[in-house]
């Protein structure tokens, strides 16, 4: 028999064996969630089919054999197999019930927006303070007075206060930080804070303070001159 | 009949390339989830607190009891407090390791934290949400988009040996409930302090304390005062001084749930009594 079936068997395991280790491994790729490798199989599976029910011939090749084998005729040493298979198909099924109904240990899972959308009055804002040597070094003493703590001499988030806090603080010198950001966003999350946030920014978890209650926007946006610089980023700019 | 076989052969197949698919798939995200549980117990840093169900009492009064040992070991990195003035920028306790338990109808949490002297104004705390709405993890802060809800803080300081029950929505506005349902016990030795706070799983205030549902996650953060003094006299830590930590969760594990196993069992004979009518579809089909 196996002629016929055999194929697609090697098929399936070929494709399933691509999908978990070779596209991993693929320059620039990750791992393929378990769910996406079960769609591809699916679709494989399905095309075998197509493929093989397209002549009353090939149908047969197919089907005959699947056939034969459940009924157990004439198949020789594969009836072991066939018991294996007839038994492993309920309790698969039971498992995959049992896992399914199975309550979750994880706590639910939370998706936070790192960088939602500022308020409308926050957009498009410049900083009004002429950027010299002076400037930048006045907003690099505010920052270490006041930011260092949690956001790191070296701006990298890692402050001595930082250690507790989650989310952890901004780390600036991350491409996809404040590079990422206009001045006007930064202003915006200084003088108002994690509490400023939307909701999708979950601001309950944000440690940032509301910085307007206690320092003047000169010195915000001093401190936003002297972020970039020492964290030898530039604010993004839409030229 | 082979006409219907054209219909049924198929059908099966599909199921079964699905089951197989199944078992493909089941052992690959098995290790992804092993592999998550394995660091973070290599790290230390824990994202809940989960309180297993114990017979007999509960060791309210007794933070060297052996049977804290049956709960879980949770350890949070703890902050000075520097979201508002008066702000720290170093508190003294740096981790935190909780253990907590319950019966079914109290519920006790075990806080334990190095602190290298044992003073009066040593003081520990365990903040709630209340409700369903979001609360900031400083006291309930305002929040400027979000309509946030109260926090629950049951407070404990060496000197006064016993609990306080109360609530904030935003820095100085702190208010002990008339109502005290938590009890807290410290005991310190070695340089460790071990506070056990207790009060039952739910109360009849549910807009002020926090209610924990069994099975269910609750949010819950911590805080911790050194209470030494400096050489002028002054207290170290106080008030909005102290250490923090972020919020995490809590969890008073359900009693266990069988219904997993019956439905299991439900499907494994449906599963039998398909392959049995399949295979004596077929083979009429091959004898006719």
């Amino acid at each position: 028999m196996g002629g016929s079936l055999l194929k697609p068997v090697i098929l399936i395991g070929v494709v399933y064996a691509i999908l978990k280790f070779v596209v991993p491994n693929i320059p620039g790729s990750a791992p393929l969630p378990a769910s996406l490798i079960f769609l591809y199989l699916m679709l494989t599976t399905s095309g075998i089919v197509i493929f093989a029910t397209l002549s009353g011939e090939s149908k047969d090749a197919f089907w005959n054999p699947i056939q034969r084998f459940l009924t157990g005729e004439n198949i020789g040493g594969l009836q072991v197999l066939r018991y294996g298979v007839l038994l492993l198909f309920p309790l698969m099924v039971g498992w995959q019930t049992y896992s399914s109904t199975a309550t979750s240990d994880a706590p639910p899972s939370e998706n936070r927006t790192i960088h939602p959308a500022p308020p409308g009055e926050y957009t498009g804002l410049s900083n009004p303070v002429p950027k010299t040597p002076d400037t930048i070094q006045q907003g690099k003493g505010f920052y270490a007075a006041f930011c260092s703590p949690c956001h790191g001499g070296n701006f990298d988030g890692k402050g001595p206060a930082a250690r507790g806090f989650n989310p952890p603080p901004a780390n600036f010198s991350d491409p996809t930080t404040i590079a990422m950001l206009q001045e006007s966003y930064l202003f915006w999350r200084i003088k108002k804070g994690g509490v400023g946030l939307p909701i999708e920014g979950m601001p309950w978890k944000s440690a940032m303070p509301r910085w307007e209650v206690e320092l003047p926007d000169e010195w915000i946006w001093k401190i936003i001159m002297g972020e970039y610089d020492g964290a030898h980023q530039a604010p993004r700019t839409w030229e | 009949m082979t006409q219907r076989l054209n219909y049924i052969v198929p059908t099966v197949a599909v199921g079964a390339w699905l089951a197989m698919g199944m078992l493909a798939v089941q052992p690959g995200s098995a290790e992804e989830k092993s592999a998550a549980t394995v660091q973070a117990e290599s790290t230390l840093q824990s994202v809940s607190v989960s309180a297993p169900m114990v017979k007999g009492a509960l060791p309210v009064d007794d933070p060297n009891a052996a049977v804290w040992s049956s709960a879980t070991l949770a350890r949070f990195p703890m902050s000075p407090q520097v979201h508002w003035p008066n702000r720290i920028l170093e508190a003294t306790v740096r981790d935190l390791n909780v253990r907590a338990l319950h019966d079914g109808t109290n519920v006790a949490i075990l806080l334990e934290y190095t602190d290298p002297t044992e003073d009066p104004d040593d003081a520990a705390a365990i903040q709630f949400m209340v409700g369903d709405k979001k609360a900031h993890f400083a006291h309930g802060q305002p929040m400027a988009q979000v309509e946030g809800g109260p926090v629950n803080i049951w407070f404990w300081k060496n000197k006064d040996g016993k609990a306080l029950d109360m609530n904030a929505k935003g820095f100085g506005t702190l208010k002990v409930q008339t109502h005290q349902d938590v009890k807290a016990k410290g005991a310190y030795a070695n340089g460790t302090w071990k506070v056990v706070f207790t009060r039952p799983l739910s109360t009849e205030h549910a807009d002020e304390d926090t209610q924990i549902a069994q099975g269910g996650f609750v949010n819950i953060a911590f805080a911790v005062w050194d209470g030494k003094k400096d050489a002028s006299g002054e207290l170290k830590e106080k008030g909005s001084q102290k250490a923090v930590s972020s919020w995490w969760y809590f969890r008073a594990e359900a009693p266990p749930d069988y219904s997993g196993y019956y439905y299991a069992l439900l499907a494994v004979g449906l599963a039998l009594g398909f392959q049995f009518v399949l295979i004596r579809k077929l083979k009429k089909g091959q004898s006719a």
